[in-house]
């Protein structure tokens, strides 16, 4: 018998562009948000190079104010929440749960098209006027800004958040019913774990901040009055609305990138993770709680100041879910044989190390009585950057460097790996440490000038960031250069035992020639390291 | 060094609410050690080596899983407790207060005082008296910030939000910064007002100063 196989026909357009295969889509997720990671870090050094001199020789107020708008708006709606739920949850949750693809593959492909459209429509306010009202964009001054940069932001946000609205449909739909043979939730690896409980909150929050950002546009240009006090509307409401948005997006920010961790220790430490149901309830805690904090953001924003009791309480309380993971992380670690690979450098060191320090001032300025001093100072501009650099992006890193050899099948170079971690990590507390300094003695948040005796810890923040930015650029040259030109990597080069690993390195379009049978949780007890390459017994 | 931590505090509140600060930073810096410490002591200790290549077989500990909860959980409602009176006790200012209104405007602060005296960023006000911010705004949303007594409110077009503050009779002659910090556009950062703190006498002259200045 003859068979005729016609060889499918294959374009860059047909591979990239039409494409709905998870994997492709995980990935140019992760290479789109790493451009808007350059952008957003460009203007972050921008920020900081105005911040050198108290007088601002270098750019004018409306120029910073832009600069600064651009920088957090861009790392927040086109770099974090997409590189971790677009590019680690499109790639890694269909191999993790052991499926061929996402529930909705054509759905998929037009979540990334739609932020890439959004991320490119913020982009290109650049080039027709840019956002000048921070990335709250409090009204009515974002009523009042001019220009079109306001109505790009809004555009793009709601581009975005549709984009991230579908593809959390995606994800809850594909965890809920496309799990391999025996996987209950109790195997379910915990980074899918992560993205399962991010999804519900994004799926639950996105709409608010969809309401808080077309009220803002119909009351630039239809004369509706929902934030004009003097016709009866009230600002305070688009606070509300947007922090019921963002304060879970801080969460939908941070919870995958403790999935990340949760992968990362326990193999590297060839040790099972300890506490398993501890750090998967502990995410759903997270995820509840997260949706009845939001007020801390407005204590001195006008409301009855006793009204802030509860959701300072409650602020307090979510530190716990938070600090129970940790703790089993430490004890995943204790007992272990820890293997200084740079993923878990990262995770480790980079991570815990840092994070807890925005944990902790956290716990400060959600106490009313603190938050009235410290409130729009650098201390919050500490905190978050604590949270989002020392936390997501430092996951993010962890969760690049580890899954690199699974995606590219090539290893990445390893001396460049160490290089990175440690200007990281020490570019990290060299930024953003003396941030709470300037707060504690009342410097304000977004002042392009500012009174002389700052100028010391803001040139030492200043240094900082430029290191971070040498960093960057070597982490993207490491990842370029070693996905063309690096070392072939074996299918399971860390020995981990979660089912992406249980495949070819890249995954074949279809992921598994068979589909496997999961019989138990899949962090350990692990084999011995010896004899797979890359791992390097000391 | 100047501007490296909270500057000298003018009231009994302003170091009550320091006080809450240290209580609240010695906690979490006792935990951020003992994490830190067992971080890096972990890393170090079970390194991998040819005689440790695998961890222990430990999968977790109920009675660990308690522990860690409940004492966070514990120590942090302790915390918020703390400050619950300090709250109350800023939300109720004393009956006899001297008021004075304060409005928000792009790119300054205006001051009112009772006799009308209006004043724009530099103001001043009498020691030992409580004294009661009335703060709203004009046109977008400002950020009534007096670092040196630990308080803020938003002026918040159609709002009113207060504070007071009761400045010790020793800091006469003292002069402090009243930086707006709610983003309110081009002016922000140089939207900064003083307030001066006098005796009642001195108080008394420099408003009637003002209004004849006024007229
Ligand atoms: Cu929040
Ligand atoms: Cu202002």
């Amino acid at each position: 018998m003859e068979t005729v196989l016609q060889r499918p026909r294959r374009s860059f357009l047909r591979d990239w562009v039409f494409t709905v295969d998870h994997k492709k889509i995980g990935i140019m997720y992760g290479v789109t948000a790493l451009f808007f990671f350059l952008i957003g870090g460009l203007f972050a050094l921008l920020v900081r190079t105005e911040l050198l001199t108290p007088d601002g020789r270098f750019v004018s107020v409306q120029t910073y104010n832009e600069f600064y708008t651009m920088h957090a708006s861009i790392m927040v709606f086109a770099v974090i929440i997409p590189i971790l739920t677009g590019a680690f949850g499109n790639y890694l949750v269909p191999l993790q749960i052991g499926a061929r693809d996402m529930a909705f593959p054509r759905m998929n492909a037009l979540s990334y098209w739609l932020y890439l459209i959004g991320g490119l429509v913020l982009f290109s306010s650049m080039f027709f006027g840019m956002p000048d009202a921070g990335w709250t964009s409090y009204p009515p001054y974002s009523i009042q800004s001019e220009g079109p940069g306001i109505d790009l932001w809004v555009t793009s946000i709601h581009l975005v958040g549709l984009s991230s609205i579908l593809g959390s449909i995606n994800f809850i739909v594909t965890i809920h019913r496309m799990r391999a043979p025996g996987l209950t939730y109790n195997r379910l690896p915990l980074f899918t774990w992560s993205m399962m409980v991010t999804a519900f909150m994004q799926l639950f929050a996105t709409p608010a901040l969809a309401g808080a950002v077309t009220t803002l546009l119909t009351d630039r240009h239809w004369h509706t009055v929902f934030y004009t006090a003097s016709a009866g509307g009230d600002p305070m409401m688009y606070q509300h609305l947007f922090w019921f948005y963002s304060h879970p997006a801080v969460y939908i920010m941070i919870l995958p990138a403790f999935g990340i961790i949760s992968e990362v220790i326990p193999v590297f430490a060839r040790k099972p993770i300890f506490g398993y149901h501890a750090i998967a309830y502990s995410s759903v805690a997270i995820g509840f709680l997260g949706f009845f904090v939001w007020a801390h953001h407005m204590f001195v924003a006008g409301m009855q100041l006793s009204a802030g009791i509860p959701f300072m309480i409650s602020s307090l309380i979510i530190a716990v879910p938070t600090s129970v993971k940790i703790f089993n992380w430490l004890a995943t670690l204790w007992g272990g044989a820890v293997a200084y690979e740079v993923p878990l450098m990262f995770a480790a060191l980079g991570f815990i190390g840092s994070f807890i320090i925005g944990g902790f001032s956290g716990v400060l300025i959600a106490a009313v009585p603190l938050d009235l001093h410290l409130h729009d100072t650098y201390f919050i501009v500490a905190h978050i950057h604590y949270v989002l650099f020392g936390g997501s992006v430092m996951c993010v890193m962890a969760g690049l460097y580890y899954w690199f050899p699974k995606v590219t099948g090539r290893m990445y170079n390893n001396k460049l790996g160490h290089l990175s971690f440690w200007l990281y990590f020490i570019g990290t507390q060299i930024t953003f440490f003396p941030m709470h300094f300037v707060g504690l003695a009342g410097m304000p948040r977004r002042y392009a000038l500012y009174a002389p005796e700052f100028q010391f810890w803001n040139d030492v923040s200043t240094v900082g960031a430029y290191i971070l930015g040498a960093a960057t650029l070597i982490v993207i040259f490491n990842l370029a250069w070693s996905a063309v030109y690096g070392k072939e990597a074996a299918a399971n080069p860390w020995g981990a035992r979660t089912l992406e690993w249980q495949t070819s390195s890249p995954p074949p379009a279809h992921n598994f020639d068979k589909i496997p049978v999961v019989t138990e949780n899949p962090y350990g007890p692990y084999d011995k390291p010896e004899g797979e390459p890359g791992l390097s017994p000391a | 060094m100047g501007g490296t931590w909270l500057p000298p505090a003018l009231t009994q509140m302003a170091r009550e609410a320091d006080t809450l600060f240290y209580v609240m930073l010695a906690v979490v810096t006792v935990f951020f050690v003992i994490v830190e410490v067992l971080l890096v002591t972990f890393l170090i200790r079970y390194r991998r080596s040819r005689q440790r290549q695998v961890g222990v077989a430990v999968h977790g500990n109920n009675k660990l899983e308690v522990v860690w909860t409940l004492i966070p959980a514990v120590i942090l409602v302790l915390m918020g407790a703390f400050g619950v009176k300090y709250v109350y006790a800023v939300q109720n200012p004393p009956a006899n207060s001297y008021v004075v209104h304060v409005t928000g405007h792009e790119w300054f602060w205006e001051v009112e005082y009772p006799n009308g005296v209006k004043v724009q960023n530099d103001f001043a006000i009498p020691a030992g008296v409580p004294v009661l911010f009335d703060i709203t705004s004009q046109d977008v949303i400002h950020g009534f910030y007096i670092p040196a007594v630990r308080l803020q409110q938003d002026a918040v077009p159609g709002h009113l939000t207060q504070f007071y503050v009761t400045a010790d009779p020793k800091d006469i002659g003292q002069t402090l910064p009243v930086p707006c910090d709610q983003f309110c556009g081009q002016g922000h950062p140089t939207m900064v007002g003083s307030m001066k703190v006098l005796s009642q006498a001195d108080f008394d002259a420099w408003l009637q100063q003002q209004k004849e200045k006024s007229q």
